[in-house]
């Protein structure tokens, strides 16, 4: 039977797209452990007992010291930050528990078989066996339970090459010289509120050293968790490939369901030298809250690369599917010449989600090249901002950048924004921005209905359509993952 | 095969179809001639499934089953298959993919194994190959 052309092909409400509502979060159990905490509030005595803690030599503490006192003169002149598009009650920093630790870790596991079964059990729940299996997937893990770093496997294949990969405790004690020439080189402790916040508090993190010329065989990847109640986590990563060298980096992370907002600031500096390169993968599935926008993870996390040396690249890579609110903007300082910063996102906000991310691409050195594809896709009641820079400065004669912001609404209640800054202060360079706002329409829906596939899967291949651009920058399994997860958390999102 | 009885649609309150009546047989071909706006499309889109179409009045049964009481995707499992005369464009996803996941759903739905993507491949240059389209694109 053919149809012919008629009116009716025109005009249509799309009912079918509805709002989305109800998917139940997954990886919301709470592992039962004790753990060893500090004093509930933020002073100085705090900083010091982290600091104690971790047996810190004088000048870490001194930076801790003079990140928290800048952070105090921000907090009492109120500079918490107000600029991006999101929504929420004031954050009672005194009423945060600033270090939470598995109590096992009084005595360090030097091995997977110290570790707290129970611990390991968690990481089986969340997909990521710490076990050798891992060997064959390639991919060596630093896992992050709460404020520490719980195991690093593959560490020793990993020395081998040279290469540096471990906490970032460990990494203080026996790599001090590198933690103190690159620590606060990217991310300053001044620069920003909670970066400030992060430089004062920060637990632990992962840490990664590639040495010149040498090709990182495997993904590396962190997993954080947090686990105690009304804890922040502060964690931070140092990554740094020396010339010539090449490292993949991904990142994981969840929490469990909890009905009181939980504080995630993290910071992340990455450091390239020449002709180096850093891919860096991250998927956040903190807690988002509930469909009434009760609980989840405040994302507040401040992300830098700086290409230093000529002819290096730094790849940022997110799909950001999980928190309530997502303040987020991993960035590349294009130092060197010829270096090139690329930034592929997607973001998901579903129910009363927010999220306000994008990128910063400060072009420094001469024919400097960088790439932004952000794709937002909203639902529910969920709000969805790109906001990004591109700074081509004077002196970064021939730079060449090239953006792509797109957004797909699911429903009607939500929202997706759009904040494209671009500075350009030379006359040979060349910056595009491309921005497309698209919907699920009615009439894709029914073709793929028609075909004998359902509303769901027809729904999540559209979106996957709509990402693939960013899905293709991921390792394989983890593709595999972003989208799964994509889907989960979009289900029962059409009627 | 197909029974429509006395088929009434209307759209946004507007009456499009009043009273169809038309009895197919299995094997039978019919061609549906008219004029634009005549509702040929609504007629078929109705067939379908569509959203957005009120029916007031009238019964449709397909193969002794009551056919506007089914979902689309039940419908193109029973059989009803309706060519579109502008196909939507699913950006990101490209024909062969479309195709795939079309027949794995109808053949999940029928208990036959899912096709891989290589055996697909094979089965799409047999068709393209029988139907005579260029494959060099």
């Amino acid at each position: 039977m053919n149809t012919a052309a008629t009116l009716i092909d025109q005009e249509y409400t799309p009912s079918t797209v509805e709002a989305l509502v109800t998917q139940e979060y997954k990886w919301g159990f709470v592992t039962d452990i004790e753990a060893e905490t500090v004093p509930r509030g933020l002073n100085e005595d705090i900083v010091c007992r982290i600091s104690a803690k971790k047996h810190e030599p004088a000048w870490l503490l001194q930076w801790r010291l003079k990140a928290y006192r800048y952070w105090t003169t921000l907090e009492k002149s109120a500079a918490e930050p107000q600029w991006a598009n999101v929504h929420y009650a004031p954050i009672d920093y005194q009423d945060i528990i600033y270090y939470a630790a598995p109590k096992t870790q009084q005595d360090r596991p030097q091995s997977l078989d110290e570790v707290d079964p129970k611990l390991l059990e968690t990481y089986e729940k969340l997909g990521i066996p710490l076990s050798e299996q891992k060997l064959l997937a390639g991919v060596a893990v630093d896992a992050i339970f709460d404020s520490v770093s719980v195991a690093t496997t593959f560490k020793e294949k990993l020395a081998e090459l040279g290469i540096i990969f471990c906490s970032f405790s460990e990494a203080v004690q026996e790599h001090p010289d590198l933690v103190r020439e690159y620590l606060g080189s990217v991310v300053p402790y001044n620069d920003n509120f909670f970066a400030a916040l992060n430089a004062a508090v920060f637990s632990d993190g992962s840490f990664c050293y590639i040495p010149k010329g040498v090709r990182c065989p495997m993904e590396l990847s962190t997993y954080f968790r947090i686990n105690a109640k009304d804890t922040g986590q502060f964690e931070r990563t140092l990554i740094i490939a020396d010339a010539d060298s090449y490292v993949s980096y991904l990142e994981g992370c969840t929490a469990p369901m909890r009905d009181k907002n939980q504080l995630h600031a993290a910071v992340v500096e990455l450091i390239a030298l020449d002709n180096a390169q850093i891919k860096y993968s991250t998927i956040q599935n903190w807690y988002p809250g509930d469909k009434n926008g009760k609980g989840g993870i405040y994302n507040f996390v401040t992300k830098r690369g700086k290409c230093l040396g000529k002819h290096s690249q730094i790849s940022w890579t997110q799909v950001e599917t999980g928190s309530a609110i997502t303040w987020k903007y991993p960035s590349c300082i294009l130092q060197g010449d010829h270096s090139i910063g690329k930034f592929y996102s997607v973001a998901l906000t579903n129910n009363y989600q927010q999220a306000d991310t994008g990128t910063k691409m400060i072009h420094i050195g001469k024919h400097t090249k960088s790439t932004i594809i952000s794709k937002g896709l909203s639902a529910g009641h969920g709000q969805n901002t790109y906001r990004g820079l591109v700074r081509i400065q004077k002196g970064a004669t021939g730079a060449r950048n090239y953006s792509q912001c797109d957004s797909l609404l699911l429903g009607d209640q939500c929202g997706a924004h759009t904040f494209p800054y671009l500075e350009v202060r030379n006359n040979d360079s060349v910056v595009e921005h491309e921005a497309t706002t698209s919907k699920i329409s009615e009439e894709q829906l029914f073709y793929c209905r028609q075909r004998g596939i359902s509303a769901e899967d027809a729904v999540s291949m559209i979106v996957s359509g709509f990402c693939k651009e960013v899905f293709r920058e991921l390792p394989m399994e983890f593709a595999v993952e972003a989208q799964k997860l994509l889907g989960v958390s979009l289900e029962g999102s059409v009627g | 095969m197909l029974s429509i009885k006395n088929l009434h649609v209307s759209v946004h309150n507007t009456t499009i179809l009043q009273g169809i009546d038309l009895t197919i047989h299995a094997g039978e071909v019919h061609a549906i001639m008219g004029p634009n706006a005549s509702g040929k499309s609504t007629l078929a889109h109705v067939l379908a499934g569509r959203e957005g179409y009120e029916i007031t009045a009238g019964a449709v049964r397909y193969a002794g089953q009551d056919l506007l009481g089914m979902s689309p995707e039940e419908r193109a499992y029973a059989g009803v298959f309706l060519a579109f005369q502008y196909p939507v464009e699913i950006p990101g996803v490209n024909s062969a993919y479309f195709l795939r996941t079309a027949l794995n759903a109808m053949r999940q739905h029928r208990g036959l194994k899912e096709l891989s993507a290589r055996d697909f491949l094979a089965l799409l240059k047999e068709k393209m190959h029988l139907v005579e389209m260029d494959q060099s694109c």
